[in-house]
């Protein structure tokens, strides 16, 4: 019988596999000796490693990079939260909503779907006119996105609330859903990693005339790519709100970029697997110089306490990376190749 | 008409100022392809450098004017020399990813050694005069802004021809190999670049300092995002194409203010922001790009 799948594709459902491993790993350590406030952090930590994911299909893949993906899982999370929350709260929480946003309320089911679903056109829309720029442009029209978004959840208080918080979300989510939504983001991002789409968008980016001239539908690759990418920030995003049940439009902007880009390439982009430990390296060393920067007693010494460190350690990971690991620590590894016993010719 | 003269000077000192920082990004770019994001920090770095001269030397406006142009001087070569030179040659992304790090280390240490909330720096603010002509009432910090800058842009135009090092980083935009096979040292050069582009940032921090009165450790990332813009608008590594986006965001940045309503003040950023995106749609690589051919450096 003839598989279904071909030999990298399989490699990938491996690969895959393992990675879910570690990630069951980490929350069955949570689960055995954590302490409470801990699941916060893990959860936190599993949505960046959703956003990063999903950045990995688009800005991985086809080595272009975007900063939009904030703007994508604000609008996911506040299409969510609005639809969600019980139409008695946002009497309360937003009064005056035009179009009777504040006099519905929906499953949690539908509203997600109705979040993916307008993330979705959103992505399509603004994915027409990006995969037709060159590098910069991309970068550019991604930033324009991001500040639109922005400035739109900023000033339109009476829907978005602004820089306060919209309240009264249920929180339906907790860490079973969001470790499962991570397992099949990984294995959705490395299948299309492996597939003939995801095969094509990295011929693209190593080398674009030659693509072109193969015959690959440049566009096509990377609007498929940008739209799927949105989708991974939606889930993101729904998975946010549906867990701390109030949402602000602070946290969706630049400083959540780059600490998530700075995930991605510690680990090194063109990589599921880079995308997953760089996730979690940095996640763990932001929580330990968080700590640090409270001004802990360390060893009988009060240490001072310490603004800004975290974002300087965030920093000197990019440059470092960049200067002396460019490919980040998998390059154009996944983890399976870790175990593979190296070959003549490999 | 009085309101009219009143805006288009508006439109004039804002184009002005995103215009000098956007040519300093761009003379970095036109040379060695980096987008210098981290151009907004020394911009901050010369905002904290008059504290700190102000509070160990002098209070004398002229000396600490002198003070903020040779700190982001120093600043940018100092920049160049231990972050970016690493990155030289590499491609877009890892610049631009690059920048970003350098800019968001020098805005935490900004915060760690400096502090996060705002401090005063008020000595160049006897800049902003209210001066009457018959009617019109204008600020003379605007004056003084649009004039530097169109003097700024005319020696910097002077040096790019007139003199050799101006005309090896002219030659350098193009083709970077041959002007070293010519003979002239890559890095004397490349610091040539980021030095103008320290003078320039330089200069726009005395008039955003003039105006602020403060500094505080994100003051530079607003307007080099603006910069940037202007530096897509016009053409990446175009200097023409840089001063032609400034003032053209400028101005668009008024209009969208006079247009809009009151109510809609906090839309003028978006507004502009789609406006910049309608642009690239209709010439992907802004509107004054160099011609490229096969061979160019991008």
């Amino acid at each position: 019988m003839r598989l279904p799948l071909n030999q990298d594709q399989r490699k990938g459902l491996v690969g895959a596999a393992l990675l879910s491993v570690i990630v069951l790993a980490i929350v069955g350590t949570y689960a055995l000796w954590g302490e409470s406030y801990q699941a916060r952090i893990l959860y936190a930590t599993f949505v960046n490693l959703l956003v990063v994911v999903g950045l990995q299909v688009f800005t991985g893949n086809a080595n272009i990079t975007g900063f939009s993906h904030a703007a994508f899982m604000g609008i996911a999370a506040y299409a969510a939260a609005i639809c969600v929350t019980p139409a008695a709260m946002k009497l309360i929480s937003l009064p005056d909503a035009p179009w009777g946003l504040n006099a519905f309320d929906l499953s949690p089911i539908v509203s997600a779907m109705i979040a993916l679903a307008i993330t979705g056109v959103l992505g399509l829309l603004t994915g027409l006119i990006v995969v037709r720029l060159s590098g910069v442009g991309v970068t550019i029209v991604s930033i324009a996105i991001l500040v639109i978004v922005h400035s739109i959840f900023l000033h339109r208080t009476d829907i978005f609330k602004g820089n306060q918080a919209l309240f009264g979300i249920p929180k339906v989510f907790g860490l079973p859903h969001i470790t499962g939504l991570v397992i099949i983001a990984i294995f959705a991002a490395r299948l299309f990693r492996e597939s003939a789409i995801g095969l094509q968008l990295r011929a693209c980016a190593d080398d674009e005339a030659g693509a072109r001239s193969m015959g690959v539908d440049v566009y096509r690759v990377r609007l498929i790519a940008w739209v799927l990418g949105t989708m991974f920030f939606a889930t993101a995003g729904i998975a946010y709100a549906f867990f701390l049940g109030t949402i602000s439009a602070r946290p969706f902007y630049f400083n959540f970029v780059f600490l998530t880009v700075a995930m991605l390439i510690l680990g090194g982009l063109r990589s599921v697997s880079g995308a997953v430990f760089g996730t979690l390296l940095i996640s763990i060393g932001l929580e330990v110089v968080r700590w640090l920067e409270t001004g802990p007693t360390l060893a009988g010494l009060k240490l001072p306490q310490m603004l800004g460190l975290s974002g300087l350690l965030l920093g000197v990971v990019i440059v470092a990376v960049m200067a002396f690991l460019p490919n980040g620590i998998m390059g154009n590894r996944e983890i399976e190749d870790l175990f593979r016993r190296k070959t003549k010719g490999d | 008409m009085d309101y009219a003269i009143q805006q288009t000077l508006n439109a004039l000192s804002f184009g002005a100022e995103y215009a000098l920082i956007a040519l300093g990004l761009a003379i970095v770019f036109s040379i060695m392809g980096l987008v210098n994001f981290a151009h907004g920090e020394v911009v901050a770095f010369g905002g904290y450098s008059m504290v700190i001269v102000s509070t160990l030397l002098t209070n004398s406006p002229w000396i600490l004017m002198a003070g903020v142009l040779i700190a982001c001087v120093v600043a940018s070569v100092a920049l160049e020399r231990v972050a970016f030179r690493t990155v030289r040659g590499a491609d877009l992304t890892t610049g631009l990813l690059t920048a970003f790090g350098v800019s968001i280390i020098l805005q935490n240490l900004f915060l760690l050694l400096g502090s996060p909330r705002p401090m005063a720096a008020t000595q160049f603010i006897f800049l902003d005069k209210t001066l009457t002509f018959g009617s019109v009432r204008v600020s003379s910090l605007q004056i003084y802004e649009t004039l530097a800058t169109f003097v700024a842009i005319g020696i910097l135009m002077t040096f790019l021809r007139k003199t050799t090092l101006g005309m090896a980083m002219r030659a350098a935009s193009l083709d970077f190999e041959m002007v070293r096979l010519c003979g002239i040292r890559a890095n004397r050069v490349i610091a040539g670049a980021f030095a103008i582009s320290g003078l320039l940032a330089g200069l726009a921090c005395i008039f955003i300092m003039a105006r602020r009165g403060s500094v505080q450790p994100h003051m530079g990332f607003d307007p080099v995002l603006v910069a940037f813009v202007a530096c897509v608008i016009g053409g990446f590594g175009s200097l023409p194409g840089a001063v032609l986006g400034g003032f053209l965001l400028g101005i668009a940045e008024v209009v969208v203010l006079v247009l809009l309503p009151q109510s809609a003040g906090g839309m003028a950023q978006a507004a502009v922001f789609t406006m910049v995106a309608l642009v690239l749609i209709w010439r992907p690589d802004g509107i004054l790009s160099p011609a490229r051919e096969k061979g160019d450096k991008i």
